[in-house]
């Protein structure tokens, strides 16, 4: 293993002993950071509580993902197709990614309550644009000569959209889908946070306002670990999808 | 964007709002869930009239003024520190990576913990939402100065500081900007999340109680205000970068 | 016999690659006299560029000396050698006579100074009408006259020139070749051509060094000795075609290991 390795390797090493070890020594205050084994301990013990918040978080995550990535790469498909429409939706899609959307949630809470609906709407709203806006530079990059070729043979727009304009921005349509799944398991988690009765934001928070250090810790490693997963995953269907593009 | 579809757009735009008017005027729209435009508008006014609303307005202005000056350089060092000394990039690159990929919204609950719902706790969480961005930015941006040029500055005599201010501070600015303009972004939507979250003051926190108080009109008035100064700022900042960044069209 | 502006005694230079090191250029010995013109030509990787580097004072040799005017080169002296690349390399943000400009800024000329100085030069290189371009909106050949003219700004006595017209059409290509025979023949500066095109090398030098596949040996010296000034009708006459021929038959030889 090279000297970097090494390196990296000692690095990590060394946050892990500290995260573990400067709470139990005192250095840090175990409020703000609870030694490591804790956390995990709280994880371990309150496993249910945990398990238990899981579907609900998966099921909105779930939800959510399917109005964002279906909607969101389908509608980039379309106006991927017209320059056109990038020239009209571009701009306005550019200078709205700007708002601080996350505004919208009280608004939600407002029509949706605290349940489900609320949480699917805000993460769908959050990660809507900047899955469209990868989606639609998706298919922009894609060569004119194969809508051409397309319509040489007589192709209508919506079957050159779908026998060869879909297919070809595979690789960007999974870049797509690994940023919007990245912001609707964000999306949701912070809408549980921020109000909810159930799920694992919700947990976090709780955890949070009964000082529960070690439990608020868990419930953010717990969170790292479905994004991780997810990253994950989504990084080797890129990987396969790509393959095929060097054809 | 061709003139006529910017009329087009506006035009869009602008019916959209008068088609919520109307809806809301003959009742198929539930006012108490979304007020007419000229129910927000007319709140709107109110709202800036109300010196309370302003100082909340100032607070959070504050807030993301002081994450943002406070992150910019220490940013932007640290990646020129990581794209200068390749020892440090080798072994802190990944862990950056993946810090930046992570969602930063999460541990805010932490940062409470460790601050307590305060002013320090909201611009401690601005830092560190915005500070991988122009960590990422300040490594890129040396990252993208051609060696050639500065192999032109050398034989043409150039000493190490006329390199840096002549070649390469004019080469990284387009992405320097391009890096504090996003990391506004994420700056301005960090503080607006710590103070729906959990806070004693600011636009944020208002607007939250606006939401559980059921006040529609200046719930809505204020999201119309932050979200046209989030716009106003963004582009601003664009406008920059766009003046600074003109060589780098291709012909 | 006129004395040699640019030296270059018993050169040699090695670069250390993991700890071996490779030979890139052996024994070079050259003498170069004010006002000639010299084109530098070889097989791929022989070190035609080293050389030139050497020269310019960005790098050092191994062993020997670079001299120029008596003095041993060794750093960049931009007031008595200019340098023009391949790639023009153009300050991208710069109008056209900020980058002629440039290496005046750099010694802290005065900006009207070093503006009147750089339109003189783009003027002598036939971009009157361009100063205020932006590299972007110049073609490529307009960019190499800007860079010929930044390389002229601070009248050196030598100018190096490493492959400065191999990314451009042929047709630019000739254009330019006659520019620069034209500017040279005005103010006479000490000339160091590396190219990879005989036919440039021919048409151009009063002499072609050939240098041999790394490490890069001088095999030969030829003089030209075509009668200036150079024209296109030239490049088919009998004498063009030997000195041309004897070039090739070095390089040929070194291509084919």
């Amino acid at each position: 293993m090279s000297r970097v390795r090494w390196g990296q390797v000692a690095l990590y090493a060394a946050i892990l002993a500290g995260w573990e070890l400067l709470p139990r020594a005192g250095l840090v205050p175990r409020l703000f950071v609870p030694p490591l084994s804790e956390a995990l301990a709280a994880l371990v013990a309150d496993r249910r509580e945990y398990l238990g918040s899981l579907p609900t978080t998966f099921g909105e995550i779930l939800v959510s993902y399917l109005i964002v990535c279906g909607g969101g790469i389908l509608l980039g498909q379309v106006i991927g197709a017209s320059a056109a429409a990038q020239r009209m939706v571009l701009p306005v899609l550019r200078s709205a990614y700007a708002v601080p959307l996350v505004v919208l949630y009280p608004v939600m809470m407002v029509w949706f309550g605290l349940g489900s609906e609320s949480k699917i709407a805000f993460a769908s709203i959050y990660a809507f644009i900047p899955t469209l806006l990868t989606a639609v530079a998706g298919v922009a990059a894609l060569s004119p000569a194969l809508a051409e070729t397309a319509r040489a043979f007589g192709a209508t727009r919506a079957q050159q959209i779908l026998y060869v304009s879909l297919p070809a921005s595979l690789p960007s349509i999974v870049a797509a889908l690994r940023l919007g799944g990245a912001l609707v398991i964000v999306g949701v988690i912070v809408a549980q946070m921020l109000g909810a009765a159930d799920g694992l934001g919700f947990l976090i928070t709780r955890h949070r306002t009964l000082l529960n250090s070690p439990g608020v810790y868990a419930g953010i490693v717990l969170v790292l670990g479905i994004t991780g997963l997810h990253e994950i995953l989504l990084r080797r269907l890129e990987r396969s999808v790509a393959a095929y593009r060097q054809a | 964007m061709r003139r006529h579809e910017r009329l087009i757009v506006a035009a869009g735009a602008l019916g959209l709002f008068v088609l919520w008017e109307v809806l809301v005027r003959l009742g198929r729209i539930d006012a108490s869930l979304a007020p007419a435009p000229s129910t927000i508008l007319d709140a709107l006014s109110r709202l800036l009239r109300r010196p309370e609303v302003l100082a909340s307005l100032g607070v959070t202005a504050w807030e993301v003024l002081a994450a943002f000056l406070i992150a910019v350089p220490l940013g932007l060092g640290l990646g020129f520190l990581l794209a200068e000394v390749s020892a440090l990039d080798a072994l802190f690159r990944p862990l950056v990576n993946f810090l930046f990929g992570v969602p930063k919204s999460i541990f805010l609950p932490v940062f409470i913990l460790v601050f307590g719902v305060s002013i320090p706790q909201k611009i401690a969480f601005g830092v560190f939402t915005t500070i991988f961005v122009l960590i990422v930015g300040g490594v890129a941006a040396v990252q993208s100065v051609p060696r050639e040029l500065v192999t032109v500055g050398r034989v043409y005599g150039a000493t190490r500081w006329q390199v840096v201010r002549e070649i390469y501070l004019p080469a990284m600015a387009p992405i320097l900007l391009e890096s504090a303009r996003l990391g506004m972004v994420f700056n301005i939507t960090a503080v607006l999340l710590c103070e729906i979250y959990g806070a004693r003051d600011g636009i944020g926190y208002r607007i939250a109680a606006w939401g559980e108080n059921l006040q529609m009109p200046q719930l809505y008035a204020a999201l119309v205000l932050v979200a046209a100064a989030a716009v106003a700022v963004n582009e601003a900042l664009r406008l920059v970068e766009t003046r600074l960044g003109a060589w780098r069209q291709r012909s | 016999m006129t004395r040699a502006l640019v030296a270059i005694r018993s050169v040699s230079q090695r670069f250390g690659v993991d700890g071996a090191s490779v030979p890139a250029l052996e024994a070079i010995d050259l003498e170069i006299p004010d006002g000639q013109f010299v084109a530098v030509v070889g097989p791929s990787g022989c070190g035609k560029s080293t050389l030139l580097s050497l020269v310019a004072g960005l790098r050092v040799p191994s062993s020997g000396t670079v001299l120029c005017d008596g003095e041993p080169i060794t750093a960049p002296m931009p007031r008595k050698v200019g340098m023009i690349f391949q790639e023009a390399n153009l300050l991208p943000w710069l109008s056209a006579e900020d980058n002629v400009a440039f290496p005046l800024k750099l010694r802290r000329v005065a900006r009207a100074e070093r503006l009147a100085a750089a339109r003189r030069m783009l003027e002598l290189t036939g971009l009157a009408g361009f100063e205020t371009r932006l590299p972007h909106q110049l073609s490529g050949g307009m960019k190499q006259r800007v860079a010929i003219a930044r390389g002229l700004v601070q009248n050196p006595a030598v100018l190096l020139m490493d492959e400065p017209f191999a990314s451009l059409d042929e047709q630019t290509r000739m254009v330019l070749g006659d520019e620069l025979l034209r500017i040279w023949s005005e103010t006479r500066k000490t000339v160091l051509f590396v190219t990879h095109s005989l036919n440039e090398a021919v048409y151009l030098a009063d002499r072609v060094v050939v240098l041999s596949a790394r490490p890069g040996r001088v095999v030969d010296d030829v003089a030209v000795d075509l009668p200036r000034p150079r024209s296109f009708a030239m490049t088919s006459s009998e004498r063009f075609g030997v000195l041309k021929d004897r070039i090739w038959q070095h390089i040929k030889h070194a291509e084919r290991r």
